[in-house]
């Protein structure tokens, strides 16, 4: 069959199951689901559905209808997402595809039913270890060449999105979205950011209605990140721990604008290299040198395929490390020197995990003000008990070293 | 298994097969206010409910079983044939009547379903027989009266075994 006729075969697929405006159940349309409207629907679902009756809403009709009518107080709910759009939710998230491993993990750590994610990013697919239960899932590609066949084949009612990063490639995928079938609900959130997350937290949790275990979560992250921010106050700016943090590839450091260089200056380091509008330049070697950092942490990852989730090898971490040693001209460099050098993977560091490995940098640059600060405990709570996955960080994965 | 005598554990694994079955499962139990109604006469059927804030409950009754009224709310009861639904909306109970035929028996059957946990599940089928008299085309194909009565086996059982157990260890 001609793509283009399969394409649109599917978006006059996809409408229906997605494009019904209006609270379900709500018979005159007036926006707000009565008691009186909710109870004949609900006559009307068990009419249809066991006594060879008639009745216009199907068993999730009626349970989006039961959601409404009971969790938000019969009203539909209008959230803000983190592009400041305003979404009105008129059902509950049930069959939801996320473009975002970072809202994928927190909607996990909020307790959402991941039953109800029914297609992931080509990412979070890869990441069996651990996202098990999206290995059986549809992989609908990446941002920037998402499978959009897929997407709509699957009927999702909600597409998540990120907001502030790739917004022209989630723009597009919006934009395609809402042209094709308008009653997908996209929402936009970043999950990754240390500035807004513990507010994107709260806004998902009120969307999927676990606005306790959204302030419980929101609770463990703010306290390490409060005790990061609180240990690292007043320091003043010259007596800032220096660090030179190296990016996967050798001699590409981060500047201002990324990621990682908020995460560093939150927990106090002063990177000498965060001048230029390039994320992550490639600095002179002897440059370095000049610099003369206290602390040197060089981050594995993606681009430096060792450790992480995906495998436990302390000793791939420790080669990295003692090869940065081995650099020329690097004994002379304080952190070499005082053995103040160290290897971090972005799993902890770079998503919504970012409170996890800010917590090492703040323990590395100031081991005296965070003695108390147990990154590692902090890990394994998370996952014990947010994430509620069976990972044990005593044999899996390989986080930070030394 | 220091001092534990055999009589008292064998009572002790009665106990264990008999009250798991007889007091954990579905949120919806039925009780009736006899099992063998006389001719015509109007008998009580209560629904207990547990843990179903929002959902519904579509009863069955057998054959030549009339509905004849609840206490339920009128507008969350729906008659269609012999078949009864009942919307739940924090209920804990709904208690309807039911006329018996002149003669006949069957087993009331019932389904449940949870909106907001989006769980569902059957009501232990109730069986009846007017003046406990079964009629074999009615009752046919539906369960055996001895697998009907296993509940109150399963109770009587267990307590059998719990005074035993007792009597067993005062020994």
């Amino acid at each position: 069959m001609n793509r283009w006729y399969l394409l649109a075969l599917l978006l006059v697929l996809a409408v229906p199951a997605s494009a019904a405006e209006g609270i379900p159940g709500d018979a005159d349309a007036d926006g707000t689901l009565t008691r009186a409207e909710y109870a004949s629907a609900a006559l009307a679902y068990l009419d249809a559905a066991y006594m060879n009756g008639a009745g216009e809403l199907d068993r999730d009709g009626i349970r989006d209808a039961a959601w409404v009518y009971a969790r938000w107080d019969g009203k539909p709910r209008e959230v803000v997402d983190s592009t400041g759009r305003t979404v009105t939710l008129y059902r509950p998230l049930r069959r939801v595809v996320t473009f975002s491993g970072e809202s994928l993990e927190t909607l996990r750590s909020l307790g959402f039913d991941m039953d109800k994610i029914i297609a992931v990013d080509k990412y979070s697919h890869e990441k069996s270890i651990f996202f098990p239960e999206c290995r059986e899932k549809v992989n609908v590609g990446s941002i920037w060449s998402p499978d959009m066949e897929k997407v709509l084949s699957v009927r999702p009612d909600t597409v998540i999105l990120y907001a502030t990063i790739s917004t022209a490639a989630c723009d597009d995928i919006q934009k395609r979205l809402e042209a094709s079938s308008p009653g997908i609900r996209v929402l936009r959130f970043d999950c990754f950011k240390p500035a807004t997350y513990a507010g994107e937290i709260r806004t998902i949790a009120s969307i999927i209605d676990e606005t306790e275990r959204g302030e419980e979560f929101a609770s463990f992250y703010g306290s390490t990140m409060d005790r990061i921010r609180d240990g690292t106050a007043g320091i003043p700016d010259d007596e800032k721990t220096r660090v030179y943090f190296e990016y996967w590839f050798d001699y590409t450091t981060v500047a201002a604008s990324a990621g990682y260089n908020e995460k560093t200056e939150l927990a106090g380091g002063k990177n000498p290299f965060a001048v230029g509008t390039t994320e992550y330049p490639v600095v002179d070697p002897e440059a370095i040198i000049v610099a003369d950092p206290q602390v040197v942490v060089k981050l594995a990852g993606q681009g430096l395929a060792i450790g992480g989730y995906a495998g436990h090898d302390p000793a791939a971490l420790a080669a990295i490390r003692s090869a940065l040693f081995e650099r020329p001209g690097w004994s002379r460099i304080s952190a070499v020197k005082d053995d103040r050098v160290h290897v971090i993977h972005s799993d902890i560091l770079g998503g919504a995990q970012h409170f996890i490995g800010t917590a090492y940098l703040a323990k590395w640059f100031y081991p005296d003000r965070f003695a108390d600060l147990d990154p590692h405990a902090v890990h394994q709570r998370y996952l014990t008990e947010f994430q509620g996955i069976d990972f044990d960080l005593a044999s899996q994965g390989t986080f930070a070293y030394p | 298994m220091i001092g534990l005598p055999a009589n008292r554990l064998f009572c002790l694994v009665l106990l264990f097969l008999f009250v798991p079955a007889a007091v954990c499962g579905a949120p919806v139990t039925r009780t009736l206010s006899t099992a063998e109604p006389g001719a015509g006469e109007v008998f009580e059927v209560s629904l207990s409910i547990d843990g179903i804030a929002l959902g519904g409950v579509v009863e069955t009754l057998p054959a030549g079983y009339a509905f004849a009224g609840t206490d339920h709310p009128d507008d969350r009861v729906l008659v269609r044939g012999q078949k009864i639904g009942f919307t739940v909306m924090d209920d804990t109970a709904i208690t309807y009547s039911v006329t018996a035929p002149a003669s006949g028996s069957g087993d009331i059957a019932g389904t449940w379903e949870d909106f907001l946990g989006e769980t569902d599940g059957e009501v232990a089928a109730s069986h009846v027989a007017v003046d406990g008299i079964e009629t074999a085309a009615e009752s046919g194909g539906e369960k055996p009266a001895a697998q009907e009565a296993a509940p109150q086996f399963a109770v009587v059982a267990a307590a059998a075994a719990l005074l035993i157990a007792g009597w067993g260890g005062r020994r």
